[in-house]
C-alpha cells in the first residue's frame, strides 16, 4: 500500500450542540481514490471541510503529510476542493476563474496561460477562455470548477457532491472524465458523495458513514460483497436482509430453514442479521431448492428481471435472467458462499451507531 | 372613451402630486420678490444663492455629512450584512427585526434620544454629532439593500477563493463583493438621499453655529422665505430625482441581471466602472468644496457664539469684526425670545453673546444666566444716548448686564388703499370690514400688549380677570385674523396680502421703500416700547471676545451700517448723527417723538407665575377657547 497523506485523529465536531462526528479516525493515502459515502446527515461533508480547513474540530487533530494542519487556515493548505455548486466567480470569464489562484502565487504570466490551456483540455473546454460562467451548462461549469482546482497542483483534490446537480446521463459521463482526471494526475482525490453506484464506480476505497460515525471501510468489492453491518449492507445496492439464527459454525437458521454457509466463531443459536444480495437468490422448480416460496411481482429491467418471492413469512427481492411468472411455485436456493452474517445489534446504544433511519 | 377618463384620472393625480414642486421652480424663476406677482422670468435668485456664503457653507456641511455617514454606513452596513450570515435564521431575523426599528421609529424620538445620549457622555455637539447620528440611522438602509442579496449568494464563492489561497479580505473583496456590488451602491444611495434629506434627527442633534440644508432652510422659512430658498428647493428637487433614478437603475440591472447571460452582464462590468468613476469625480468634489468653505473639521479655538434674532444684523459686520479681531463668529438666528430662552435653558454655554429684549433680559438676570460686563473693556458705550440707558434700568436696574442695541415701538402698518379711515385706535383690529386681512404677532407679550392697551390696562399686568378679558378679545378676534405671524408679516403687507398688521416701528421704513402704500401708527391708547440690547452668557465660553463683540457694535459707523441695513432706530446717538439722508435722521417712524413715547412702556419680567399665566392664557387664545 502507498504511502500515509491524510490522518485523522480523534475528530469531533457538534453545530448546535448537535454531535455530526463523533471520534472519527481515517487515514487516506496518496493517490487514492476515496470516497465518503453515506446519506445525508452522516457527517462525510463535515469531514471534508474539515480536512479543507472550512471548519474546525472541536476535538483531535489533522494530520497532513506528517503536519498537524488542524488550525491551519484553508489558504495555506496544499488541497484544492470543488464545491457542490460549482461556486464559480460569476463576475470573472474561464479564464479569470482558472488564473485566480496563480495569480495569487504570483506565478508569471506566460505559466499562468501555458496552465489555463492546459487545464481546459484536460476538461474538454478548449477554447472557451473567454466566456462567462453564466454562459455555460451545468457540467461545463463543473469541470470549469475542477480545472480551477488542478491548475494549483494539490496534493489532494477535495469534490463535494461535485455531480449533484447534474443529470444522469451527463453525471455518468463526468464519473469516468473524473476517473480519467485521476489516473493522469496522480494525486489523491476525497470524494464525497451519497450515490452508491458513483461510489462503487470510481472508488479505490470506500468509506461507509452514518450518524457521524464511520460504519465500513474497504474497496468497494468489500463493501458490497461483505457489508459489515445491515446499515450498509442496506445503503449499498439492493440486500435481503433476514433476522436469523446463527446455529452453529457454517449452519444458519433462516426462516426457520436450516442454510448451510461459511461463516464461523458466532457462537450457538445466536441471533444474527443476514444478508443475500437479490442477484445471490437462484429460484429453482419446485422440490429442487432449500426454501419453497410463491413468486407474486415481476418487472423487467433490461439487464434482468426483478422479482418478488413470497417465502417462509419474507418477501425475498430476486434480480436473475430466467423469469417466473408471478403465481409460479418456485424453490429458493442459496450458494453458501453468497450468504453474509452479521451480528445483529443487542444494545440500544449499538443500535442507534449502525441502523440507519 | 374609458382609457380616455382612465389618463384624465392619472393626470389628475400627477398634477396633485407634482403641481407643488412645479410652483416652487417657476417661483425661483420669478423676478419679484412677492409671491403674488409675477415679476419677469430671472437667474437672479440661482445668482444669488451661489453668492451666499452662509447657504453654500451648509451645503457643503451637508454633502460633507451625507457622503462621510454614507461610506461610514456603507462599511459597517455591509460587514454587518456579512457577519449576519454567520447566524442562525432565528438569530438573524431577530437582529434585521432590531436594525429596522430605528427606520420605523418616528424620527423625532430618534433625534431627542441621539441628542440626550451626546449630552449624557458630553460629546460637544456639533459636526460630530450630526455626523454620528446619520451614520446611525443610515445603516438601516443600507442593511435593507444588502441583505437580501447577500442572502442569494453562495457562501461557497468565498470558500473557494479562500481553497485557491485568497487572504480572507482578498478572497471577500474578489469573491463576495463583485456580486454584492449592487446592492452596495443602491444601498449607499438611499443612505445618501436620506442623510441629504434628514432635518428632524439633525436639528436635534446640531446643536449651535453648526448647519445643514435643511436647518438653514428651516430658520429661513421661518423669517419668510427668500427667493433663493425655492432655488435651492428646486435643485435639491433635481439632485434627489436623479439618485433615485440611478438608484433604481441600478437595482433594475440588478434584478434582470440574472436572466440574461453574457451580453447583459458586460455592460453591467462596464457601468460598474463608470459608476466607480461617477463616485470618486463627486467625491473629490464634495472634499474640495469642503476644504473651499473650510472651518468644517478645524475649529479653531478663538470662537465667538453669538445668538441673534433675524436678519439683526448687517453681515458686512461679522465679516469686518472678524477680520479685525481674529475671532471666528458662529452666528445663529433665533424666531422668538421664548424659543432662544429654552435653547439656554437646554445648554447654558451654547452661546457667548445674545441680543434679547427688555423682559427677557429681567428674566435672564433673575435667573442667574448673565454675566456683568466688563464696562472698562466696552469703551465704546459712551456713544449709547443717555435717556436709553436711563429706560434701560427698568429691566437692567444697574446697567450692569446689558447695552442697548435697538429700539422701537410696536404699532399697526397699514395698507393707505385698504383702509379707508384713519388708524388710531387698536378697535380697528378688531373691526369685521377688514375680516381676513388682518395679522397678528405671533408672540405672547405682543399679543396681550394689543388687547390689554385696548382696555386701557397695563402691559405688564398679572391681574387674572383683566388676562382672562383679555383673553377672550383675542379670542374673539380670531376670527377676524389671517394669520399669527412673525417677520412674514412684512412680506406679506409689501405683497398686499394683508391690510392691517401688528408690526415692530424698525420694519416700517423697509417696507415703505419697497411698498410705498403702507403706513404706520402707534395708536392712541399707547403701545409698548422696545429695547434689545446685547447680553453675555453667565457661562460664556469666551467672555472676552463677547466684550469685544459689543464694544465693536457700539462704534458710531458700525452702528450706522446696522441701522442702514436693519432700519430699526438706534440708541446709538452718534450713530444717529451720521445719517446722511435727512428725512429719515428725524424721521417720526424711525426716532419716535417725545410724545409718542410717553404714552408707550417697556415690558417687565412678570415672574415664573406671571409667565406661567400668560401662558395659560396664550394656549387658550391659540387653541381658539
Amino acid at each position: 500500500m502507498s504511502k500515509e497523506l491524510i490522518r485523522l485523529e480523534n475528530i469531533s465536531k457538534s453545530f448546535d450542540g448537535e454531535l455530526i462526528l463523533d471520534d472519527l479516525n481515517l487515514t487516506i493515502h496518496e493517490n487514492e481514490f476515496v470516497t465518503l459515502l453515506g446519506p445525508s446527515g452522516c457527517g462525510k461533508t463535515t469531514t471534508l471541510r474539515i480536512i479543507g480547513g472550512f471548519e474546525t474540530p472541536d476535538k483531535g487533530r489533522v494530520i497532513f503529510d506528517g503536519q498537524d494542519i488542524t488550525a491551519l487556515a484553508p489558504n495555506k493548505r496544499q488541497l484544492n476542493t470543488v464545491f457542490q455548486k460549482y461556486a464559480l466567480f460569476t463576475h470573472m470569464d474561464i479564464a479569470e476563474n482558472i488564473a485566480f489562484g496563480l495569480k495569487i502565487k504570483n506565478k508569471p504570466q506566460e505559466y499562468i496561460e501555458d496552465k489555463i490551456h492546459y487545464a481546459l483540455k484536460l476538461v474538454n473546454l478548449e477554447g472557451y477562455e473567454h466566456r462567462m460562467p453564466e454562459s455555460l451548462s451545468g457540467g461545463q461549469q463543473q469541470r470549469v470548477a475542477i480545472a480551477r482546482a488542478i491548475v494549483n497542483e494539490p496534493k489532494v483534490l477535495l469534490l463535494d457532491e461535485p455531480l449533484g446537480a447534474l443529470d444522469l446521463k451527463l453525471r455518468q459521463d463526468m464519473q469516468y472524465e473524473l476517473i480519467r482526471l485521476k489516473n493522469e494526475l496522480g494525486i489523491t482525490f476525497i470524494y464525497v458523495t451519497h450515490d452508491q453506484e458513483e461510489a462503487l464506480t470510481m472508488s479505490d476505497h470506500i468509506v461507509v458513514m452514518n450518524q457521524g460515525y464511520i460504519q465500513q471501510e474497504g474497496s468497494p468489492e468489500d463493501i458490497y460483497n461483505e457489508p459489515e453491518n445491515a446499515f450498509v449492507a442496506d445503503f449499498i445496492g439492493d440486500s435481503n436482509i433476514i433476522h436469523a439464527t446463527m446455529v452453529r459454525d457454517e449452519l444458519v437458521n433462516i426462516l426457520d430453514t436450516d442454510f448451510i454457509c461459511v461463516d464461523k466463531d458466532f457462537g450457538e443459536n445466536k441471533p444474527v442479521d443476514v444478508v443475500i444480495r437479490p442477484e445471490d437468490v437462484e429460484l429453482v422448480p419446485r422440490g429442487q431448492g432449500t426454501l419453497p416460496g410463491t413468486v407474486s411481482h415481476v418487472i423487467f429491467k433490461g439487464v434482468h428481471y426483478e422479482m418478488e418471492v413470497q417465502a417462509g413469512g419474507f418477501e425475498w427481492l430476486v434480480h436473475s435472467t430466467r423469469m417466473f411468472d408471478a403465481g409460479t411455485e418456485v424453490d429458493i436456493k442459496v450458494d453458501p458462499f453468497n450468504i453474509q452474517v452479521m451480528n445483529r445489534p443487542e444494545s440500544e446504544d449499538e443500535e442507534a451507531m449502525v441502523i440507519d433511519v | 372613451m374609458r382609457s380616455r377618463i382612465e389618463k384624465i384620472y392619472m393626470g389628475i393625480i400627477l398634477v396633485f402630486m407634482y403641481a407643488p414642486i412645479a410652483t416652487l421652480i417657476v417661483l425661483s424663476f420669478n423676478g419679484s420678490k412677492s409671491r403674488a406677482r409675477w415679476g419677469g422670468f430671472t437667474f437672479k435668485w440661482y445668482i444669488n444663492l451661489f453668492g451666499d456664503d452662509k447657504i453654500l457653507n451648509a451645503l457643503a456641511n451637508t454633502l460633507i455629512i451625507a457622503l462621510i455617514s454614507t461610506v461610514v454606513a456603507t462599511i459597517i452596513g455591509t460587514l454587518t450584512c456579512v457577519g449576519l450570515m454567520g447566524l442562525k435564521r432565528r438569530s438573524r431575523a431577530f437582529i434585521m427585526g432590531i436594525t429596522n426599528i430605528p427606520m420605523i421609529n418616528a424620527d423625532i424620538v430618534t433625534g431627542i434620544s441621539l441628542m440626550l445620549l451626546f449630552k449624557v457622555l458630553r460629546f460637544g455637539t456639533g459636526f460630530v454629532t450630526v455626523l454620528l447620528a446619520h451614520v446611525t440611522f443610515n445603516i438601516p438602509y443600507v442593511l435593507l439593500a444588502v441583505m437580501p442579496r447577500m442572502k442569494t449568494i453562495n457562501p461557497n464563492v468565498y470558500e473557494a477563493a479562500l481553497d485557491l489561497g485568497a487572504e480572507p479580505f482578498y478572497a471577500f473583496r474578489k469573491s463576495v463583493l463583485p456580486d454584492l456590488m449592487p446592492a452596495v451602491l443602491s444601498g449607499a444611495l438611499m443612505a445618501f438621499t436620506m442623510s441629504l434629506d434628514d432635518f428632524i434627527i439633525t436639528y436635534f442633534t446640531k446643536g449651535s453655529g453648526f448647519d445643514t440644508l435643511s436647518t438653514k432652510i428651516y430658520n429661513e422659512v421661518k423669517r419668510g422665505i427668500q427667493p433663493e430658498i425655492y432655488a435651492l428647493s428646486s435643485i435639491i428637487f433635481v439632485v434627489v430625482i436623479v439618485l433615485l433614478v440611478t438608484s433604481s437603475m441600478i437595482k433594475g440591472r440588478q434584478g434582470t441581471g440574472a436572466k440574461k447571460k453574457v451580453s447583459l452582464y458586460k455592460v453591467e462590468k462596464k457601468i460598474t466602472s463608470g459608476q466607480a468613476f461617477a463616485i470618486g469625480a463627486v467625491t473629490v468634489f464634495i472634499i474640495m468644496l469642503g476644504l473651499y468653505f473650510g472651518g468644517v473639521f478645524a475649529r479653531k479655538s478663538n470662537q465667538l457664539f453669538v445668538y441673534n434674532a433675524g436678519e439683526y444684523i448687517d453681515p458686512k459686520v461679522i465679516d469686518m469684526f472678524e477680520a479685525e479681531t481674529g475671532i471666528d463668529v458662529i452666528y445663529d438666528e433665533f424666531e422668538t425670545l421664548e424659543i432662544m430662552y429654552a435653547k439656554m435653558v437646554q445648554d447654558d454655554s451654547a452661546y457667548d453673546v445674545i441680543c434679547p429684549s427688555d423682559y427677557m433680559i429681567a428674566k435672564m438676570i433673575d435667573n442667574g444666566m448673565l454675566r456683568e460686563l466688563d464696562l472698562d473693556a466696552i469703551p465704546n458705550r459712551k456713544y449709547i444716548g443717555e435717556q436709553y440707558l436711563e429706560s434701560a434700568k427698568s429691566f437692567d436696574p444697574e446697567n450692569k448686564y446689558s447695552v442697548p442695541y435697538c429700539w422701537g415701538t410696536v404699532g399697526i402698518l397699514y395698507n393707505k388703499n385698504m383702509v379707508e379711515e384713519p388708524v388710531t385706535s387698536w378697535d380697528i383690529l378688531w373691526n369685521k370690514k377688514y375680516a381676513g386681512q388682518i395679522l397678528m404677532q405671533d408672540s405672547i407679550r405682543d399679543a396681550f400688549m394689543v388687547a390689554e392697551k385696548r382696555r386701557g390696562y397695563s402691559l405688564n399686568t398679572t391681574d387674572p380677570d383683566e388676562l382672562s378679558k383679555a383673553a377672550d378679545d383675542l379670542i374673539a378676534q380670531r376670527p377676524l385674523v389671517q394669520a399669527y405671524v412673525i417677520d412674514q408679516a412684512r412680506d406679506k403687507m409689501i405683497g398686499g396680502e394683508a391690510a392691517l398688521a401688528v408690526i415692530y416701528s424698525g420694519e416700517v421704513i423697509y417696507t415703505q421703500r419697497e411698498n410705498p402704500d403702507l403706513a404706520y401708527s402707534v395708536p392712541d391708547e399707547g403701545s409698548n416700547v422696545w429695547i434689545d440690547g446685547w447680553v453675555v452668557t453667565k457661562h460664556a465660553r469666551n467672555p472676552e471676545a463677547a466684550m469685544k463683540w459689543i464694544d465693536f457694535l457700539c462704534r458710531p459707523e458700525i452702528a450706522l451700517m446696522n441701522f442702514d441695513f436693519i432700519t430699526y432706530s438706534s440708541p446709538n446717538t452718534a450713530a444717529r448723527e451720521l445719517i446722511e439722508d435727512e428725512a429719515i435722521r428725524n424721521s417720526e417712524v424711525a426716532f419716535p417723538s417725545e410724545e409718542v413715547l410717553e404714552r408707550c412702556d417697556t415690558y417687565s419680567y412678570l415672574g415664573e407665575d406671571g409667565d406661567a399665566l400668560y401662558n395659560d392664557m396664550w394656549k387658550k387664545v391659540k387653541s381658539g377657547g
